[in-house]
């Protein structure tokens, strides 16, 4: 059975714009809204989109996401005639296949896409969070007979110099990409969504890797060299919720608006999964002393102190007189007593020991990093 | 653990009628309990603990909610491809109507048991149900079946005489001393001495080997005993080594609503949560997706428990919520259990009430029960105020 359409899911971020939170896990992996990991949305969309077929292509710091992603069953990959697979990079007889930007990451697979032989190959960033009808935007390219469409957001136009701007002629056809110009001539910032048509994906990379060696990336390389030979490239409108969450104060708006009952993403949605690893947890439990408002709580907390618009994931303690406000707490976090967590961010398996305060301000969020302690034996000591 | 050193039958064949109408239409095996659980996760969870990975299950009546929760077994470790497997026999109920025109066979029943652990070549057999809800760890049972030399292990908790329920009347035991664990009777409460404040109540949760068990079988398939764990040894206790095992967890026979209700409202106390839930391993079920739980600006939660996916905007006190469940503003819930899917309207309150799955409470509704006399609202129910009332 041939595949019309193989997604291919760059995963390999190194995100160092998030810190801490991304020293050990790539950022796809980073935790994200309670009870997921921002790659869930790619996935979650390859899924809902029909696309069954999914190379995940990892490399900086992927243990945590090669777990996550397994075999794609909670994505209902783990199918015949479908699946996740993750592919890494690794030594071969012709030397190490590392991978030195995203259009060499497909490059280094083409013997992989290959065996699906598909007609088109959808790339997509693994670190958007978004819910998007990949078909639709399949339709378009194959209704305008494109050989790349290029998934793009309208931003405003003062934040537009932060992105890799496209401009369009009256049909969509891209006559022009900008990466972060400084005085942009539109507002339609790249997702870092594709779909190629895949032959000539293929040739590109091929004939450029025979003589110059220099496609490494889509944005730098690839779409300018599509633009100069004058193939179809055409621009595809998003317009629904899409956020790029690569630093730590967008992962914390991200998640702040995600609170938001009437927020645009709409999570309760089952219309449109967002699917992640549900691991088993026992119930949460909000105990008599607890106080909590405007929240998301996921299974296996425990809270019997105050918390308010804030996020908690999978197995959250927190002790008694303790106050979580404005927050993001991660999976496995142990709060004790007394403490105060405000406009923070705190990492997976970190303990807050009794009568911590960690307290940022908007626009300048605390994080405690994975596994971090604070308070406790250093306070004695003192 | 050798591969296939222990197989597991699990009698779910259990008399759910004093739990109806919870029990309507599902056996006792898949009533949904603590949020997000049904009951035959626990035993499945001692299973998979213990790495067993081969199980036969003996279903009666309608057993659809218990496949659709189980599925492969894949959950619990029960579908590898070498040697272990999830076995289903149900319609024993219907097998037997059938046999009572053939006389003098071993019932299918018991052929099946036989021929299961035969199959599985696994050393020795546990035996369990599932409404004796609790968070067992096999592998202690059999080092202590084996130290013992014994022919059966059978396990016990020693409980207060008064919790004991109806059905549990012919179901623990007498040890030949005092402080000694060898089983020579299996009693009926009602003939314990006045003065006997405890008694060693049975799990009926057995371990022994294969061979004793086929032996055990054979006889309990001629005498046509069938479907409890004690009926096996009841008879044979001067023949054979059986001993008790004493369990000190958190147990409680699901046996009619009230028990159940109560079941449910341990799990409110911190030291009967953390028995059940956190003790060892987390109890596996089948997960589902589904969003964080949202509570609003608006709620008001105290000392309840929560399964994801709910919808709170209203005041949530002493009660357990399932998934999925939508609390509107300004309704009232207290000592109550409400099942996945159900919607409780603005204005609602309710008291002492169980909801099964996917009730629709209207606004202003007030339903209530008392503390010994639970209201239970079936399955898809749809209930609105009376009018003019």
């Amino acid at each position: 059975m041939r595949t019309e359409t193989l997604a291919m899911i760059l995963a390999g971020g190194q995100g160092t714009r998030l810190g801490k939170l991304t020293k050990e896990i790539a950022k796809p992996a980073v935790p994200f809204g309670g009870k997921y990991r921002i790659i869930d949305f790619a996935l979650s969309n390859c899924v809902n989109s029909g696309i069954k077929n999914v190379g995940v292509v990892t490399q900086y710091q992927p243990r945590e996401l090669n777990s996550h992603v397994g075999n794609g069953a909670a994505w209902g990959l783990n199918i015949h005639n479908g699946g996740a697979t993750i592919l890494q990079p690794y030594s071969s007889v012709e030397g190490e296949k590392w991978f030195k930007g995203t259009a060499h990451a497909i490059y280094q697979n083409i013997d992989f896409i290959d065996r699906h032989n598909p007609e088109y190959v959808l790339i997509l960033s693994g670190d958007h969070i978004y819910k998007m009808d990949y078909q639709e935007m399949l339709a378009f390219h194959k209704m305008k007979k494109a050989a790349l469409t290029v998934g793009v957001i309208p931003v405003p136009i003062e934040e537009a110099p932060r992105f890799g701007i496209m401009n369009t002629d009256q049909t969509g056809r891209i006559i022009e990409f900008e990466e972060k110009p400084k005085e942009p001539k539109s507002n339609l910032a790249s997702m870092g969504v594709y779909i190629f048509d895949w032959a000539m994906l293929k040739k590109y990379l091929i004939d450029n890797q025979a003589k110059e060696r220099t496609m490494e990336d889509f944005g730098q390389h690839v779409i300018p060299a599509y633009l100069r030979n004058n193939e179809n490239v055409f621009a595809y409108a998003f317009r629904d919720y899409w956020k790029d969450v690569g630093t730590i104060e967008s992962l914390w708006e991200a998640n702040m608006e995600f609170l938001d009952p009437t927020h645009a993403l709409n999570i309760r949605n089952s219309d449109w999964r967002i699917y992640s690893q549900n691991p088993s947890a026992p119930p949460q439990f909000l105990t008599a002393a607890s106080n909590v408002t405007n929240a998301m709580i996921v299974d296996g907390c425990y809270v019997a102190g105050e918390v308010a618009h804030s996020i908690l994931s999978h197995n959250v303690k927190i002790g008694k007189g303790s106050v979580v406000k404005d927050s993001f707490i991660m999976a496995d976090v142990t709060i004790g007593e007394n403490v105060t967590i405000e406009y923070a961010i705190v990492g997976e398996h970190a303990r807050i020991h009794d009568g911590a305060q960690i307290i940022g301000k908007e626009k300048e969020i605390a994080v405690v990093g994975y596994s971090e302690e604070i308070g406790g034996l250093k306070d004695e000591e003192a | 653990m050798k591969k296939h050193k222990v197989c597991a039958i699990l009698n779910l064949n259990e008399d759910g009628s004093r739990l109806a109408p919870l029990t309507d239409t599902r056996p006792i095996t898949s009533l949904p309990f603590g949020c997000r659980y049904r009951l035959i996760d626990f035993p499945f969870t001692s299973l998979h603990s213990a790495e067993i990975e081969s199980a036969a299950f003996f279903l009666t009546g309608n057993g659809r909610s218990l496949h659709d929760h189980i599925r492969s077994g894949a959950s619990w470790g029960l579908d590898s491809s070498i040697g272990g497997g999830l076995f289903p026999h149900t319609e024993i109920d219907i097998k037997e109507a059938v046999e009572t025109h053939q006389p003098n066979q071993l019932s299918s029943f018991y052929h099946d048991q036989i021929h299961y652990v035969v199959r599985s070549k696994a050393d020795y057999v546990v035996v369990m149900g599932s409404k004796m809800l609790c968070n067992i760890d096999i592998q202690p049972l059999l080092h202590y079946h084996q130290e013992k030399g014994s022919d059966v292990t059978i396990m016990y908790k020693n409980v207060p005489k008064e919790t004991c329920t109806a059905s549990a009347a012919e179901s623990h035991f007498s040890f030949d001393a005092e402080g000694t664990d060898r089983i020579t009777g299996i009693n009926l409460v009602s003939h314990t001495p006045e003065e006997v404040g405890r008694v060693a109540l049975s799990m009926g949760i057995a371990i022994m080997r294969s061979e004793k068990f086929i032996e055990l079988t054979t006889e309990a398939g001629k005498q046509n005993l069938k479907g409890d764990t004690l009926l096996l040894v009841k008879n044979q206790l001067e023949h054979n080594k059986v001993y008790g095992y004493e369990y000190t967890g958190y147990l409680k026979d699901i046996d009619d609503i009230q028990s159940y209700f109560d079941a449910n409202m341990d799990m409110l106390n911190e030291d009967n949560y953390n028995a059940l839930f956190n003790r060892g391993d987390a109890i596996i079920t089948k997960v589902k997706n589904g969003a964080p739980t949202f509570y609003s600006k608006e709620a008001e939660v105290k000392n309840a428990q929560f399964a994801s996916d709910c919808f709170i905007e209203g005041k949530v006190e002493n009660s357990l919520i399932f998934r999925k469940v939508k609390v509107a503003k300004g309704a009232v819930i207290d000592h109550s259990v409400v099942m996945q899917g159900s919607e409780i309207g603005e204005g609602s309150h309710l008291e002492y009430v169980i909801l099964d799955k996917g009730v629709k409470v209207g606004a202003g509704v007030s339903l209530k029960g008392t503390p010994e006399d639970v209201l239970v609202i079936k399955k898809n129910a749809v209930i609105e105020a009376e009018k003019g009332a």
